[in-house]
This record gives C-alpha cells, structure tokens and sequence, in this order.
C-alpha cells in the first residue's frame, strides 16, 4: 500500500539535525538533497505556517514560498546557526509577510491589553482539539505573538522586529490572546462539566 | 533561543507556563496535500529561466547598448532626410519643402524590426501583462502596414514609416523589461533574514 509522505511517522518538530553533507548537496542546487530536506521539515514548517496564519491555504503557500526559499538561499547559510534554525526562521518571516499582505491591516488594539484576569487557568483542562480551535478563533496578529512567544521562544523585542512594531504591540497583543483565550475556553469546559451535573442531579 | 526560552519560564506565572506547555504539546498537523510535485516543479521551471536569462543578457545588454548609440543616428535618419539630400532640394530654385526619404526610413524600419525579432526569438519570456502589451503593439503595426499598403501621398507614406518606427521601437524596449526588472527588483523580505 502506497503511504503518503505526509504520514509517515518522523519527527515533526524543528529540533531536528541535518546532516553537513546533505546541506553541501542542496547548496549545490541538487534536487534530490532538496527533497530529502523538504520531507524531514515538511510537517514541522506546515504546523507552524498553520499556527500562525490560522488557514490552511495560507499555510499551504507560506509552505511553498519558504521552501522555496530556502532552496534558492541555501549558499547563503553560513552554518553559524542550525540549519533547522535557519529554516524555522524563514517560515516564520514568510507567514508573517502573508499576514501583513493579507489581513493584518486590520490589526485590533486593545484598551484592555493588560488587565488582570485571577479566573483559573482553563487550558490546563482543555484537551488539545478544544484548544486549537480557540487558537483558531484568536485574532491573527494575537494568535501569531503567542505562538511566537510562548512555543517558538521569541521575546518581545524580536516579535515587535519582525512585525515592525513597538514591544508595547507585542505585549499587548500576547495579553489580549491569552485574555481571549480564557474568554473561548472558559465556556466550553463548562459545558462540558454541566451534563455530568444535570445527570447526578436526576440520579438522586 | 530556547535556553532564552527556560530563562523566561522561570519569570511567567503558573498559569501562563502551563499555557506554553500546552501549546507546545498540541500535536504536529500535516499539509492537507503533498506540496512536493508542486514544489519541484516550481524550482525546475525557474531554473530553465534563470539559464535562459543568464544565456540572453549579454545579448540584450549588448542590443540596449547599440541602441543606446544608435538611437540618435536612427532617430535622424527616420526624422529627416540626409544632408546631401536637404542639400539639393534648398538648392532648387522653387525652394520647395524637403521631401520626405522614403528609402531611408524604409531601412530604419527593417534595421529595428529585425532587432525586434532577434529579442523575440531570444529574450525573456514576458508576463501577462507585457505579452498583452506586445500583442497591442503588434496589431498597431499591422494596422499601419495595412495604411502604408493603401497610401498615395509621399508626406502621408513618410508619416505612417516613422509611425511604424516608433511603434518598433517601443516593442523592442517591451522585450528589455524583463531584464531591467530582473535587476532592479528587491527582495521582498530579504531584510528579514539576517542569519
């Protein structure tokens, strides 16, 4: 049975290493050396490009474009940073370009960015579909600063250079996500604790 | 970045640690379809252009540099007649207008119509909007050969060469563009990757 590429089980992460020769072979312009690279980065690059875009189809372009890229820059990488790194860095400058071409004109501010919210933690219950689809409905530039922030490991200071902005614009975007977050999740854990509720009700 | 990355964990409050936790342990997607074909084909395509502009650009330079020295020459050629003939005419007692140098403009026309053609046969492929442009350019021209078929009147005939010309002139910069965009086309985000 013929197993798509994208199935196959392999890390999915931008951890992993590539081998120097493998990288001498790309930045030869080899396209086999390319294809091998494509499908050891193909997932992590397409979670990333989805997680901070939000659609598929976007994701599906920034996949290409940094791809691309990559192929066409490879003579540039000095090996100063891991090529994985590298790589990484390129998608998140593409997905961020197709934000501020697309849709992130209509960048929201927000009065309320830094209030204090003492309700409990609900994504520390919510399983991982729940999750992503608040991470869906977040606003784009929200969603792309905690993403960056908080899984990718960019401060501040490099999230407001990569959107061209203050530091005030990043915090304030990661405060509202993370606010709106509570907002989307609160509500449905406690629609998923209420029938458990109602039922215990009728048996006594 | 990550070893940034734990320093921070170590300032965030529980409950946005416990954020980061899962948001980082929400599970790798795959793309909806293989990109690879796609892909690949791209990179092939871009690389037969980049061989073919790298094989005519010496070409191209060298044409837009005899243009550019040729231009006034064949400007004056197609504009006025030659001196021997202004010459002659001025020395005629009716001291009539000059009339117009069919021949030479005739000449001037098939010196840049075959320059034309040479950058056809071997330039850049245009864009959609250059190819519409070219296509425009091209009907105009036919229409004026249709005109110059027709015309009696020398005056009218002289107009309609140099009308020719101009339009000959204008498609052989139209094949150029590629090149002149090739080189003065930014990268979009180059500023962005500074590793």
């Amino acid at each position: 049975m013929l197993v798509h590429p994208c199935n196959v089980d392999k890390p999915t992460n931008f951890q992993q290493t590539v081998e120097p020769d493998l990288i001498a072979r790309l930045q030869r312009g080899e396209l086999d050396a390319f294809e091998t690279v494509y499908r050891q980065f193909e997932r992590a690059a397409w979670t990333l490009a989805l997680r901070l875009t939000g659609r598929p189809d976007i994701a599906q372009e920034v996949l290409q474009d940094s791809m691309l890229k990559a192929f066409e820059r490879a003579r540039q990488y000095r090996g100063d940073a891991p090529f994985a790194a590298w790589l990484r860095k390129l998608v998140v400058n593409e997905a961020l370009m197709q934000l501020r071409h697309d849709r992130l004109h209509v960048i929201e501010v927000f009065d309320d960015a830094l209030a204090v919210d003492e309700s409990p933690a609900p994504w520390m219950h919510a399983d991982a579909a729940t999750l992503e689809r608040a991470l869906d409905r977040l606003p784009d530039a929200a969603r792309a600063v905690l993403w960056l922030y908080h899984v990718e490991g960019y401060t501040h200071v490099e999230i407001a250079g990569q959107f061209g902005r203050s530091v005030s614009f990043s915090k304030s975007q990661l405060a509202r996500a993370i606010r709106r977050l509570r907002e989307l999740l609160q509500p449905q854990l406690q629609m998923e604790v209420t029938p458990c509720t109602i039922g215990s009700t009728t048996t006594s | 970045m990550h070893d940034r990355l734990d320093h921070n964990l170590m300032k965030y409050d529980p409950d946005e640690a416990a954020l980061a936790a899962a948001l980082r342990a929400l599970p790798a997607s795959a793309p909806t379809r293989d990109a690879w074909p796609d892909l690949a084909s791209r990179i092939r395509r871009r690389s037969v252009v980049r061989k073919s502009v790298w094989f005519t650009l010496p070409a191209a330079f060298a044409a837009a540099v005899a243009l550019t020295l040729a231009w006034p020459h064949l400007h004056q050629r197609a504009a006025s007649p030659t001196p021997a003939r202004v010459a002659m005419q001025t020395s005629s007692p009716a001291a009539r207008p000059a009339a117009p140098d069919i021949g030479a403009l005739q000449a001037s026309s098939q010196q840049w119509q075959a320059w034309v053609q040479t950058l056809d046969r071997n330039g850049a492929l245009l864009d959609g909007r250059q190819l519409t442009q070219a296509v425009a350019l091209q009907d105009r021209i036919g229409l004026v050969d249709l005109q110059l078929s027709a015309a009696r009147n020398p005056s009218t005939t002289a107009d309609l060469w140099q009308r020719r010309i101009a339009l000959l002139q204008q498609l052989g910069l139209l094949h150029l563009q590629p090149y002149l965009v090739a080189t003065q086309r930014p990268a979009r985000n180059d500023h962005l990757i500074s590793m």
